[in-house]
C-alpha cells in the first residue's frame, strides 16, 4: 500500500546565522507511484526546491518520514539524479567530462565511464561536442549535459528542479519535447518542479499544488491526456480546462 | 591592463578574481600604437637619465650618487661576464627557492583548511590578518637572534613573506566556490576529499596563481631586505656594501637584475594564468 | 507571523565568529604564557606575555614610547602625503589622457613589480638617516599605489553613466561631482590602505638602516641589548597600529562607499 516515493508530515526549517529563521516545509505529504512522471508547481519559495533537496539526500527534515522503495532516505544515493536549473556544470570539464562525474564518483573505470558517457551524449543529441567547454555551449545544450549526467548514472528517481527557467521560450518547448522523448525510451520516475502550469501539464501523470510558504501539499490533479504527447495538445479545450482548474488553485497562494 | 590584479581594488581582496580578456594581446594599430608609446616612454625616461650631466652641473657630492644608464649597463656586463656576480646571486636564490617552497607547502594546505571549516577560519582569522598587516620586516631582529646570520634567516623571512598571500589568496578562491557546484558533486555520494578534488581546488586555481604571483614578488622583497641586514653574502650584501662604497652603479645593476627576476617570474606565471582560466583542457580528478 | 514562532538564534550563534577569534587570541597568550612552566626560560632568547607587557607599560609610563612614535609617525605621514600629492594626479592624468597612460604604463609597471625596497640603502646615504631619508624611501615604495589605483579608477568610469548624467541636462560640473569622483575616491582609498602597510615597511628600513631614534630603531637596539621583553612590546605596538590603519580604513570604506561593497 505504500507508494514508491513516500513522505508524511514532512517539516523543514532555514536557520541562518544573523537571520530570522524560515519555515519551508510544514506537513508535507507526498505519495508517487513508480515510473510516474509528476509535476509540482507553487508559489515561489514555497519550499518545492526544498524538498528536492531532500529526496536528493542534501537536506535532513527536522520532522517527518521520506520512504523511498520502503527504505528511509539517509543522505544521497545513486538510486537519484538531480538536474539543476543553473546547470551546475563543472565549468572546467568538458561536455564528456561532466557527464561521467556521477560514474566517476560512482568508482567506474575511465574506459567503460566513456562509453556509457557516449551513449547518453547521443541520447540527447550533443554528438560533436564532447570536448567542448560549457563556455562554449548554449543554455539548451548545457541543460542537455545537465540531464545526460542526471541519467548516466541510470538513477531510479530523476529529480529535475525547474531545469528549463533559465531557456528562452523556443528552447524551452523543444527541450521539453525532447524530455518527453528521453523519458520514453528510459521510464524513470520523474519529479518536475517548475512555475509554469502549461509546462507541467504538457509533462505529467499528475500535478501537485502546493501552498505559499511554509508550503504543503494543497491539491493534486491527474492529467489524463493521452501519450505520446504532441505540441498540439496545448491548445485542446481539455487542456485548458485542466489549466485553468489549476491556476484557480494556485491563484489564492499566489495572491494571499 | 596587465598589471590590475597586483594592486589591490577597493573590497577585492588581494585576490582579485582573475581576470580574463585582461591581457589585450597588441593586435591592430591600436595595439601596435600603445605599444611603441610604452617603449618610448622608457626609452625618454633613460635618455633624459643619460642626459642630465650635460644638461646640469652638478656638485662633486652629488655627482657620486648619479651614474647614467650606460654605465649600469656595463657594470651589469662585467658581473656576468666575469662570473662575479653567479656566487651572490646563487645565494640569494637559494633562499628565494628554499622559503617560497615552505610558503606553498604550508601555505596552500592551510588555506584550503581554513576555506573549507568556518570554525578554523573564524580561530585563525586574528592572526591571518595581523600578520599580514604588520611588515614582516619587524620580526627581522628577532629571526637574527633566533637563526643567526645567514641562509636561515632568510628562509625564514621569505617564507614568512610569502605565506600570507598564498594562504589568503587560495582561502579566498575556495570560499568563493559556487555552493550549486558542491551541491552538483555531493548529490553523486561525493565525500569531502572528492569535493576538494573536483570542485574546490580547480575553482581556487586561478587564486592560488595569483597568490603565488604576489607571493613571488613578497618572496623577492624578503631577500632584498634580509640580506640588507642579516646575511654576510648574496646579490643584497654586495648591494649594501657597493652603496657604502659609492659604488652607485653596482648597486642599480643588483636592482635591475633583482627587477628582471621578479618580472620573469611573474610574467611566467601571467602566462600559466592565462592558460588555465580559459579552461582549457586540464587533467583534473583523473 | 510565522517565523516568529522558531526561537531566535542565540548570541553565541550570532557572533560565533567574533568569539572564536576572540578566544583563539586569549588562548594564543596563555599557551604562550604557560608554555614555559614546561619548558626552561631563557630571557635571552624569549619573553613571555607578562614581561612583555609590563615593558610595554613601562615604556609607557616613560614617554620612550611616545617619543620614540612621534619620531616615526612624522615621516610616514610626510611620505605618504607626499605620494598622495604626487600619485594621485598622475594616475588620474594616465587615465584620462589615454596616450600619457600608455606611454606611462610600462614603465611604472615594471617599477611597481620591481623591489624597490633595494633603493634603500643609496637613498640613506644620500639623505641621511633622518626624517628626510625616512620620508622619501615611504614616497618612492608607496607612490605607485596610488598611482595605479588612481588610473585604475579613472577608467572604471562608466561612460554609460556619464551618458545618463548628460541626458539628464547634466553640466560638466555635474559629471564631475557625481560621477567621476564618487567613482575615482574609493580606489585612491583602497590604494592608501596598501599604501599605509608599504609605508610602514620604509620607516622600518630606514630606522633599521641606521638612526638614533624611531620604532625601528628601538627594536634593533633592544634587540642588541638582548631586551626582549622590550623589543616584544614594540613589535606588538606596530601590529596593532599596522591592524588598526588596515581594518580602519576598511572599515571606513564599507561605511563610506556601501554600494561598491557588493563588488
Amino acid at each position: 500500500m505504500t507508494a514508491y516515493i513516500h513522505g508524511q508530515n514532512v517539516n523543514l526549517t532555514f536557520r541562518p546565522p544573523n537571520r530570522a529563521p524560515v519555515r519551508a516545509l510544514q506537513g508535507f505529504d507526498i505519495a508517487v507511484e513508480e515510473g510516474e512522471f509528476l509535476s509540482i508547481v507553487g508559489p515561489s519559495g514555497c519550499g518545492k526546491s526544498t524538498f528536492l533537496s531532500i529526496l536528493l539526500g542534501l537536506l535532513k527534515p527536522d520532522s517527518g518520514d521520506i520512504d523511498l522503495h520502503g527504505k528511509p532516505i539517509a543522505g544521497p544515493g545513486t538510486d537519484r539524479a538531480m538536474v539543476f536549473q543553473e546547470f551546475g556544470l563543472l565549468p572546467w570539464r568538458s561536455v564528456a567530462q561532466n557527464i561521467e562525474l556521477g560514474l566517476q564518483l560512482k568508482g567506474v573505470a575511465a574506459a567503460p565511464r566513456r562509453q556509457i558517457a557516449q551513449r547518453f551524449i547521443e541520447m540527447v543529441g550533443l554528438r560533436g561536442f564532447e570536448s567542448h567547454y560549457p563556455h562554449e555551449l548554449s543554455g539548451g545544450m548545457k541543460q542537455r549535459v545537465g540531464l545526460a549526467r542526471a541519467l548516466a548514472t541510470d538513477p531510479d528517481v530523476l529529480l529535475m528542479d525547474e531545469p528549463f527557467a533559465a531557456l528562452d521560450a523556443q528552447t524551452r518547448d523543444l527541450m521539453q519535447a525532447e524530455l518527453l522523448r528521453i523519458w520514453q525510451e528510459a521510464r524513470k520516475t520523474v519529479l518536475f518542479v517548475t512555475h509554469q502550469i502549461d509546462e507541467a501539464i504538457y509533462l505529467s501523470d499528475r500535478v501537485l499544488v502546493m501552498t505559499k510558504r511554509p508550503g504543503r501539499a494543497k491539491k493534486i490533479f491527474t492529467i489524463d491526456l493521452p501519450r505520446p504527447r504532441d505540441y498540439e495538445m496545448r491548445v485542446t479545450p481539455e487542456f485548458n480546462d485542466l489549466k485553468l482548474e489549476i491556476w484557480n488553485a494556485l491563484k489564492d497562494e499566489i495572491m494571499g | 591592463m596587465t598589471e590590475t590584479n597586483q594592486l589591490e581594488v577597493p573590497f577585492v581582496q588581494a585576490a582579485a578574481p582573475p581576470e580574463e580578456s585582461a591581457e589585450v594581446t597588441p593586435s591592430g594599430r591600436r595595439g601596435l600604437e600603445s605599444f611603441a608609446l610604452g617603449l618610448s616612454g622608457i626609452a625618454v625616461l633613460l635618455l633624459l637619465w643619460e642626459a642630465v650631466p650635460y644638461l646640469v652641473t652638478m656638485k662633486a657630492g652629488t655627482r657620486l650618487f648619479f651614474t647614467p644608464p650606460s654605465e649600469v649597463a656595463v657594470t651589469l656586463w662585467n658581473l656576468f661576464s666575469t662570473g662575479v656576480i653567479w656566487s651572490p646571486l646563487g645565494v640569494s636564490a637559494a633562499g628565494f627557492a628554499v622559503g617560497l617552497a615552505i610558503a606553498i607547502a604550508v601555505g596552500l594546505p592551510l588555506g584550503i583548511l581554513i576555506g573549507r571549516s568556518e570554525t578554523l577560519d573564524a580561530l585563525c582569522e586574528p592572526f591571518v590578518t595581523a600578520f599580514n598587516a604588520t611588515p614582516r620586516l619587524v620580526f627581522l631582529p628577532i629571526v637574527l637572534l633566533w637563526f643567526g646570520l645567514g641562509l636561515w634567516s632568510k628562509v625564514v623571512i621569505v617564507a614568512f613573506g610569502a605565506f600570507f598571500p598564498l594562504l589568503i589568496n587560495t582561502h579566498e578562491g575556495i570560499r568563493n566556490t559556487d555552493k550549486l557546484l558542491i551541491n552538483v558533486v555531493r548529490s553523486f555520494g561525493a565525500k569531502e576529499w572528492d569535493i576538494i578534488r573536483l570542485v574546490v581546488v580547480p575553482n581556487a586555481l586561478p587564486y592560488i596563481i595569483t597568490g603565488l604571483r604576489l607571493a613571488i614578488g613578497r618572496a623577492v622583497l624578503g631577500v632584498v631586505v634580509s640580506e640588507f641586514f642579516g646575511s654576510n653574502e648574496g646579490l643584497g650584501v654586495m648591494m649594501v656594501q657597493a652603496a657604502s662604497q659609492y659604488k652607485v652603479n653596482i648597486v642599480f645593476a643588483g636592482m635591475i637584475v633583482f627587477m628582471a627576476l621578479s618580472l620573469g617570474m611573474t610574467g611566467l606565471l601571467k602566462m600559466l594564468e592565462n592558460r588555465l582560466g580559459r579552461w582549457r583542457p586540464q587533467r583534473i580528478g583523473e | 507571523m510565522m517565523e516568529d514562532a522558531v526561537p531566535r538564534p542565540s548570541f553565541v550563534q550570532q557572533n560565533r565568529k567574533l568569539l572564536l577569534g576572540s578566544l583563539s587570541v586569549v588562548a594564543f597568550f596563555i599557551a604562550w604564557q604557560a608554555a614555559f612552566l614546561v619548558v626552561p626560560f631563557n630571557s635571552l632568547f624569549i619573553t613571555k606575555p607578562s614581561l612583555m607587557f609590563e615593558a610595554l607599560w613601562r615604556l609607557t609610563l616613560s614617554g620612550q614610547l611616545f617619543f620614540d612614535l612621534g619620531a616615526s609617525a612624522a615621516p610616514f605621514f610626510w611620505g605618504l602625503g607626499a605620494a598622495v600629492v604626487v600619485g594621485v594626479p598622475l594616475g588620474i592624468l594616465m587615465g584620462w589622457r589615454s596616450r600619457v597612460g600608455q606611454a606611462l604604463d610600462p614603465l611604472l609597471t615594471a617599477l611597481y613589480a620591481s623591489p624597490l625596497v633595494a633603493l634603500a640603502p643609496l637613498i640613506v646615504i644620500f639623505l641621511g638617516v633622518g626624517p628626510t631619508g625616512k620620508a622619501f624611501i615611504v614616497f618612492v615604495l608607496t607612490v605607485f599605489d596610488f598611482v595605479f589605483n588612481a588610473y585604475a579608477g579613472v577608467r572604471s568610469v562608466d561612460n554609460l553613466l556619464l551618458n545618463v548624467v548628460r541626458s539628464f541636462g547634466g553640466k560638466e560640473k555635474d559629471l564631475y561631482l557625481k560621477v567621476i569622483i564618487p567613482s575615482v575616491i574609493p580606489y585612491i582609498v583602497a590604494g592608501a590602505r596598501i599604501g599605509v602597510g608599504r609605508a610602514l615597511v620604509g620607516v622600518l628600513i630606514g630606522e633599521f638602516f641606521a638612526a638614533s631614534e624611531g620604532v625601528g630603531y628601538g627594536i634593533v637596539k633592544f634587540g642588541n641589548f638582548f631586551a626582549l621583553d622590550s623589543m616584544f612590546s614594540y613589535i606588538l605596538v606596530i601590529t596593532l597600529i599596522a591592524v588598526i590603519l588596515t581594518q580602519g580604513i576598511r572599515w571606513a570604506e564599507r561605511a563610506a562607499f556601501p554600494w561598491r561593497a557588493g563588488q
